[in-house]
C-alpha cells in the first residue's frame, strides 16, 4: 500500500491498539483524511522556527565535533 | 397561541407576575406540565419530566413568595436543565447507554445554583449523546425535533434546550457549548442563546467534552431573560479549575439603555462571505440586522478576522483531542453501547497526536491573539450565528452531521462571550440568527446590544406553529 493515507490510517489504528467495530473503519479513515487536512492547515506558515526563542538547529549528519 | 397563555410569557413578565402574586407558581408549573404532556410526544425535548417533584417545588415557592420572601427573578419560575447537568438524586444520563441510571448524589454546580435561585426544575432535556453524538436514532432517547417544523434538525447539541423554550415547554433551559452548542439551537430554535466567557459559569457536575472549549449557558425566549439567567450563574466555583474570579455586574441594569450610541461594532464580512458564504436569505437578515443597529447609534467598521477554517481546524484538533482523552477507557471497554455518531466522532481523537496537539496550541494563542488585536476599538462583533436555517433531519450526512461549518467555534477558541438571537424568518417560516461576540467578561455589552436589536424588531412576536 506504500506511504499512502491509507496505509497511514491501518498503521496508526494499530499502533493505537484501537479494536474498530465493523463499519468503523470506512468512516473513521474519511475522517483521519479530513483531520490530517486539518493539522496541515493548522501547522501551515507557522512552525516552530516561529518562536525563535524555543529552537535549536541541528547540524548536518556527521558535521559538528568529530 | 394567545396572549393570555402563561406558558409563552418570558421570564421576566411571568417573575413580575408572580413577585406581584398576580400568578401562581403553581399554576404556571401546572400549565408548562400539561403542554408537556400535549407535545413531548411529538418534539421529544425531554428525556424525563420531574412531574410530582415540580409541583411539589412550586408550591414551596408559593408558600414562600406568600409569606414576602421573594427570592429573585427566578423564584417560581420552570426550568429545564440539559441532561449532562448532575441533578442529585435524579437520573443524569448524557443520552447515552452507558449511563442509563445514573444517578447523581449532588447537584451540578449551575443546577444548585438555580435551585437557590428558587427556580422550579421541569425535567431533563435531550441532549445529543454525550454532548457531540449529533442527531441519532441509535440511542436511547430519540431526537428532538424543531418546532417551527418537526422534519428539520433543532441543532444540537442542547437540542432539548431549543426544542423546549421555542415549543413553550419551559421558560428557560440550561445548555452547553463546545463548538456551538447553546448558539447553534438557539439559531435554527429561533431564540436568544448566550455562551458566556469562558470562566464565567462553573462547569462542575456538568459531564464534560472537552475541558478548555466547554461552556454552561442559558437558551431562553429574550435576551433579557438571558440576563436573568446569568446573573443567577455567574459565580466563582473553586471546583472547576477553570472558573474565574471576577467581578459580576448586573445584567438587566444594562439593558436600560435603548439606544447604542457609542456602540463600536465590526462586521467581520470575510467569514460569511467568502469562507463560508451564508445563504441568500441569511445574508439579507444580516444586511438589515446591521441596518437597525446602526439606526440605533452603534457604528459600524468591516473588520477582518483569520480564516474560518483555520478557527475550525484548530478547535476541532483540541476538541477531539481532549474529548478522546475523557472518553478512551469507555471507548476502548464498551464501543458498542455507544451511538455510531458519538463512538465514531471521539474515536477520531485518538489519532490527533501529541505533536498535533501541541501545534493546535501554539495556533490557538496565535488566533486569541489576532482576534483580541482586531477587536481593538470595538466593543462587539457581529456575523450570522449558522451560514443556513435548520435542514431537515432526513438531510443530514452521517458523519458530520450538517458539514457546512459554522461561525461559532473562533469563539470557543477565544473564550470571548457570544449570543445568537432572531434576526428573521426564511421564506419557509425557519429562524434566521445574529451572532453578537464581545470582549471576555462583557457579557453585559453582548446583552445590551441583542436586547436593543430585539426590542427594535419584531421577531419575537412570532411563536413556532403548534397546535
Amino acid at each position: 500500500m506504500g506511504d499512502t493515507i491509507e496505509a497511514r490510517f491501518v498503521a496508526e489504528t494499530e499502533l493505537l491498539g484501537l479494536e474498530l467495530l465493523p463499519g468503523q473503519e470506512e468512516t473513521l479513515l474519511a475522517a483521519y483524511t479530513a483531520l490530517r487536512e486539518m493539522v496541515e492547515r493548522v501547522g501551515a506558515d507557522y512552525p516552530f522556527e516561529a518562536e525563535p526563542a524555543h529552537v535549536f538547529v541541528p547540524t548536518p549528519s556527521g558535521g559538528g565535533r568529530g | 397561541m394567545t396572549d393570555t397563555d402563561p406558558c409563552f410569557l418570558s421570564v421576566a413578565a411571568a417573575a413580575t407576575l408572580i413577585a406581584t402574586k398576580q400568578l401562581s407558581p403553581v399554576e404556571l408549573t401546572r400549565a408548562y406540565l400539561n403542554r408537556i404532556e400535549r407535545l413531548n410526544g411529538t418534539l421529544h425535548a425531554y428525556v424525563r419530566v420531574l412531574h410530582d417533584e415540580a409541583l411539589a417545588t412550586a408550591r414551596g415557592a408559593e408558600a414562600e413568595i406568600m409569606a414576602g420572601n421573594h427570592r429573585g427573578p427566578l423564584h417560581g419560575i420552570p426550568i429545564g436543565l440539559k441532561d449532562i447537568y448532575d441533578t442529585a438524586g435524579v437520573a443524569t444520563e448524557g443520552g447515552s447507554k452507558l449511563c442509563l441510571g445514573r444517578t447523581p448524589t449532588k447537584d451540578a454546580n449551575v443546577s444548585r445554583l438555580l435551585k437557590e435561585a428558587g427556580a422550579v426544575l421541569l425535567g431533563k432535556l435531550t441532549t445529543w449523546e454525550f454532548a457531540i453524538g449529533g442527531t441519532a436514532f441509535d440511542t436511547p432517547f430519540p431526537p428532538a425535533r424543531n418546532p417551527w417544523n418537526i422534519e428539520h434538525d433543532p441543532a444540537g447539541s442542547s437540542s432539548g434546550s431549543g426544542a423546549a423554550v421555542a415549543a413553550g415547554l419551559c421558560a428557560m433551559a440550561m445548555g452547553s457549548d463546545t463548538g456551538g452548542s447553546i448558539r447553534w439551537p438557539a439559531a435554527w430554535c429561533g431564540l436568544a442563546g448566550l455562551k458566556p466567557t469562558y470562566g464565567r459559569v462553573s462547569r462542575a457536575g456538568i459531564m464534560p467534552l472537552s475541558f478548555s472549549l466547554d461552556h454552561a449557558g442559558p437558551l431562553t425566549w429574550t435576551v433579557e431573560d438571558a440576563a436573568i439567567a446569568l446573573q443567577a450563574i455567574a459565580a466563582h466555583d473553586p471546583s472547576d479549575p477553570a472558573s474565574a474570579n471576577h467581578p459580576i455586574p448586573d445584567y438587566r441594569a444594562a439593558l436600560v439603555a435603548s439606544d447604542l450610541k457609542g456602540v463600536r461594532l465590526g462586521v467581520a464580512h470575510a467569514m460569511f462571505e467568502r469562507d463560508c458564504v451564508a445563504s441568500e436569505e441569511m445574508l439579507a437578515a444580516f444586511n438589515k440586522s446591521v441596518d437597525v443597529l446602526r439606526e440605533l447609534g452603534a457604528s459600524i467598521a468591516d473588520i477582518e478576522l483569520p480564516p474560518l477554517a483555520l478557527y475550525n481546524a484548530t478547535a476541532f484538533l483540541i476538541a477531539r483531542g481532549e474529548g478522546f482523552a475523557i472518553h478512551e477507557k469507555t471507548l476502548r471497554e464498551r464501543p458498542q453501547d455507544y451511538g455510531a455518531l458519538a463512538r465514531d466522532r471521539l474515536t477520531i481523537g485518538a489519532y490527533v497526536r501529541a505533536s498535533d496537539m501541541v501545534q493546535a496550541t501554539r495556533r490557538r494563542l496565535m488566533l486569541v491573539e489576532a482576534t483580541a488585536a482586531t477587536m481593538r476599538g470595538l466593543d462587539a462583533i457581529l456575523l450570522p450565528t449558522a451560514p443556513d436555517p435548520a435542514p431537515r433531519l432526513a438531510d443530514l450526512a452521517p458523519y458530520f452531521g450538517n458539514q457546512r461549518p459554522t461561525y461559532m467555534r473562533p469563539f470557543n477558541l477565544t473564550g470571548q462571550p457570544a449570543l445568537s438571537v432572531c434576526n428573521g424568518f426564511d421564506k419557509a417560516g425557519l429562524p434566521l440568527s445574529l451572532q453578537i461576540v464581545g470582549r471576555c467578561f462583557d457579557e453585559a455589552m453582548v446583552l445590551r446590544i441583542g436586547n436593543a436589536y430585539e426590542r427594535a424588531t419584531p421577531w419575537r412576536e412570532r411563536r413556532p406553529p403548534l397546535s
